[in-house]
């Protein structure tokens, strides 16, 4: 009994971890209905788990594209690969606002994106999840560096020509 | 590794020998039942030393040593035969055997031979030199590629409805100045884009690097079925997607026949149009050696040109090494 009670709460104190990690974690099934939705999807975006639950990825994000979002899971479902999406490539899926909304310098949070399959126990892939993590001050930095290494071949570029 | 082949035609001998080598000798040992097959694991490269028997049937020692010499093999032969005839020492030293041990051998006479002709000191210093992988475990390496790519290729053709021209790995452990030289004839075709993702396993780590040509991307872009014009921003995430596909799929077919699961990192656009020597030279100075599966992907009927390369860290070797041991046995 007491057995059962311990695998009880560890299965409660590991639910917790999932909650408050500061990784956004959702859980997607075939059809992108939402199964799963952490403390960090809740905060940033201000839905309640209850909202989001067995409802559309793309309805309740529209700015999702369907098609271009379907074909990147299709070989996490069918291969059992991971995929992944970077904020070098688009800046964000989930429009959140920037952690540090008032040092921080951009309007919006930078986001790295993997997709990796959940095997159920036929060794089928029924569901996906989906990490989101926070790229903002890496993204800024390098935005700056990029900025500067502008800013100095023009000052360059300037001063070869006057001279 | 350093290999040693024992040729004699009794199995008690061949084994009786074998347990004389020094215990704490890390070599790679072989048998073979007559010159014949003696001669056959040597061209593969299965013999940096030889203990050869003299009196065996199909081929004898003197025999085999005419032909060591014939085809100008590098082995170092020592014979070890229950011949004592004075004639049958010189014989052999003419015939280009470093000595003669007589049988029964004990292993303080054999330590002492390979002591004098320094082939327990020098061994290492010679292999990395001569050939840095021992051909067995590269086989196997190869196999285990072979039997993975075999996997992706049908889930890529499965899912992607292209027939995938399955590339031969090519395993080899090599150095920074290497790498530059495996990948010249890359870059004498043309600019390409490069992503590379660091994958993590217990006692296993390393990095896949995937290279694509500039002018892959239409024809990936055709396969992967996105529309529109291939921008820069476009490209970067066809070859995100095209290296999560290649490197993902090749990975789980590898972890799986280790038994073991890899973590990966996310992928990092190393450049894009650059030359390949560019992008490879910023990172040379964090590594020495590391062992390198290269694949070629060609998609038959596309005009798509991309290259894998999975580059594993020295120490992971190890680990890889006792995964696959049990593969290692049958050779």
């Amino acid at each position: 009994m007491s057995q059962h009670l311990d695998e009880l709460l560890e299965f409660h104190w590991m639910m917790d971890m999932l909650q408050t990690v500061d990784v956004g974690i959702v859980v997607l099934d075939r059809s992108f209905t939402v199964k799963v939705w952490n403390g960090f999807m809740e905060s940033h975006s201000g839905l309640l788990p209850s909202e989001v639950r067995d409802k559309s990825l793309f309805s309740l994000f529209p700015s999702i594209k369907q098609d271009w979002f379907t074909k990147k899971a299709k070989p996490v479902f069918d291969l059992k690969t991971r995929a992944f999406m970077t904020w070098e490539q688009r800046p964000y899926l989930f429009k959140f606002p920037n952690y540090r909304p008032i040092t921080g310098s951009e309007s919006f949070m930078y986001q790295n994106l993997t997709l990796s399959p959940l095997t159920s126990a036929t060794g089928k892939v029924d569901y996906i999840s989906m990490m989101i993590y926070d790229m903002t001050d890496v993204a800024v930095g390098k935005k700056q560096l990029e900025a500067l290494q502008v800013t100095m071949s023009e000052a360059q570029e300037a001063k070869r020509r006057f001279s | 590794m350093f290999s040693v082949l024992v040729c004699d035609d009794s199995l008690v001998a061949r084994k009786q020998v074998a347990k004389c080598l020094p215990q704490d000798w890390d070599v790679a040992v072989h048998f073979a039942k007559d010159g014949d097959d003696a001669l056959k694991a040597l061209a593969e490269g299965k013999g940096d030393l030889l203990l050869l028997d003299l009196n065996m049937p199909v081929l004898d020692g003197y025999g085999t040593l005419e032909a060591i010499r014939e085809k100008g093999l590098k082995t170092k032969v020592i014979v070890v035969s229950g011949d004592i005839q004075p004639e049958a020492h010189e014989r052999v030293t003419s015939l280009g055997a470093l000595d003669f041990i007589r049988k029964p051998v004990d292993p303080k006479t054999l330590a002492e031979v390979l002591d004098k002709y320094n082939i327990l000191h020098n061994d290492e210093e010679l292999q990395l030199e001569a050939s840095p992988l021992d051909p067995d475990i590269r086989d196997c390496y190869q196999e285990i590629t072979n039997i993975a790519m075999g996997q992706a290729g049908d889930h890529l053709a499965r899912t992607m409805n292209v027939f995938v021209e399955l590339p031969i790995p090519n395993v080899n452990l090599i150095e920074v100045s290497e790498l530059h030289m495996m990948l010249s004839d890359i870059e004498s075709h043309e600019q390409v884009t490069a992503v590379c993702q660091g994958f993590l396993g217990p006692g296993v780590s390393g990095e896949a690097l995937c290279i694509l040509s500039d002018s892959s991307f239409d024809d990936v872009a055709k396969i992967l079925n996105v529309e529109g014009e291939v921008d820069d921003q476009l490209q970067l995430e066809l070859l995100m997607d095209a290296a999560s596909i290649l490197i993902g799929t090749c990975l789980t077919g590898l972890a799986n026949q280790m038994d073991i699961n890899f973590s990966q990192g996310h992928p990092i656009v190393l450049g894009q149009h650059r030359a390949i020597t560019e992008i490879i030279a910023m990172n040379q100075i964090k590594w020495k050696r590391t062992l390198a599966i290269e694949l070629s992907y060609g998609l038959e009927g596309y005009n798509v040109q991309c290259d894998l390369i999975l580059l594993f860290t020295e120490e992971s070797m190890k680990m890889m090494n006792s995964k696959l041991a049990h593969l290692l046995e049958d050779f």
